[in-house]
């Protein structure tokens, strides 16, 4: 019982957030409107972490697990993708490494501001 | 024979075994590179295209599969909300670093795609392959990308971004354990906090904040596109 009223709330949470998407005037994931929900929730003391917990898990650290047939759909899509593979390869690589630089150096200046601020 | 696979047991037991294999590579190697959901997808691929199975018999369970991502996304609610104190303590860092982040991934994705002149359908897949997938996947179909080619750029990134770290950390001089772990957690998500972990605990924690707060800037600033 313990279990279905975890995945009640979850679910419950996933619905309501989908019919917010649908009245929003612009396009939202309802996926990231549910996170943003889930977390007000959480930070009202609305649902408690006990409530939720072993629902969150499962779905956690299973979280690959459910992006296998989004991941095999691929194989209608090799047509489109054989001429383009060797640029989308080369465009994830060298994108990478520029967002863990900007990253890396956004956050050094900015806690080296708040230590200058400090002082 | 047809009865074999028409029904969505088959698509849902064909996925557990394949992940379970790739789970047990993974444990066998601890390699980067024998990521479980690429083993399984391989070998489900494999499979049908052995069998001649089609793939819409495969997806009649494969829905079912789906219809977890965004239950699974909703949850990431808890793995931010388990690290409060850590956001609280450092939250203008973390915020500007996860938006510095996803805007520099965004800008650098399209304007290489402008110069290799790639199609614009496949320009907005591969947008949002720094964050984790259930958001990619969301940004990238509301803008017309072809999803499963966002589901293969955002873990083709992943595992490079786990790899690249900790050569990234030392080339870059990286001595701050906040910084390295938002950037890991910034360009790599999900696959690159699994290796942030191993890095350090201060790393995880940051690489675990950066999947969800990333993944929300790159949501906004979608909407501007």
């Amino acid at each position: 019982m313990k279990i279905i009223k975890q995945v009640g709330i979850i679910f419950t949470v996933c619905w309501l957030s989908q019919l917010i998407a649908n009245v929003l005037p612009f396009t939202f994931p309802a996926s990231v409107i549910g996170m943003l929900f889930l977390f007000i929730c959480l930070l009202t003391g609305l649902l408690k972490i006990e409530h939720i917990q072993e629902k969150s898990d499962f779905l956690l650290e299973n979280m690959a697990f459910f992006f296998i047939p989004a991941g095999v759909s691929i194989m209608n899509y090799f047509e489109i993708l054989k001429s383009s593979v060797v640029q989308l390869v080369i465009v994830c690589m060298v994108s990478t490494v520029i967002t863990f630089a900007v990253t890396v150096y956004s956050v050094k200046w900015t806690m080296r501001l708040l230590d200058r601020r400090r002082k | 024979m047809q009865a074999l696979y028409t029904s969505p047991y088959f698509g849902v037991t064909l996925s557990v075994i394949a992940f379970g294999i790739g789970v047990k590579l993974r444990q066998k190697t601890k390699s980067a590179i024998c990521n479980p959901l690429v083993i399984a997808i391989v070998l489900v691929i494999g499979v049908l295209l052995c069998f001649k199975i089609p793939y819409d018999s495969y997806n009649i369970g494969g829905e079912i599969i789906n219809m977890f991502l965004a239950p699974a996304t909703a949850c990431l609610a808890v793995s931010i909300y388990t690290r409060l104190s850590i956001l609280k303590k450092y939250w203008l860092p973390i915020l500007v670093g996860c938006t510095a982040g996803s805007l520099s991934s965004m800008t650098s994705v399209y304007v290489m795609c402008r110069l290799f002149g790639l199609e614009t359908n496949l320009t907005m897949s591969i947008l949002p392959k720094s964050v984790t997938t259930p958001i990619a996947v969301s940004v990238a179909e509301a803008h017309g990308g072809v999803v499963p080619v966002t589901v293969a750029a955002v873990i083709f990134t992943g595992i490079l971004g786990s790899i690249m770290a900790p050569w990234l950390i030392r080339v870059l001089r990286v001595s701050d354990r906040v910084a390295a772990g938002l950037a890991i957690g910034a360009s790599s998500h999900a696959v690159g906090t699994s290796k942030a972990i191993e890095i350090g605990e201060v790393e995880g924690a940051m690489s675990g904040l950066a999947i969800g707060i990333c993944g929300i800037a790159t949501v906004i600033f979608s909407m501007f596109i």
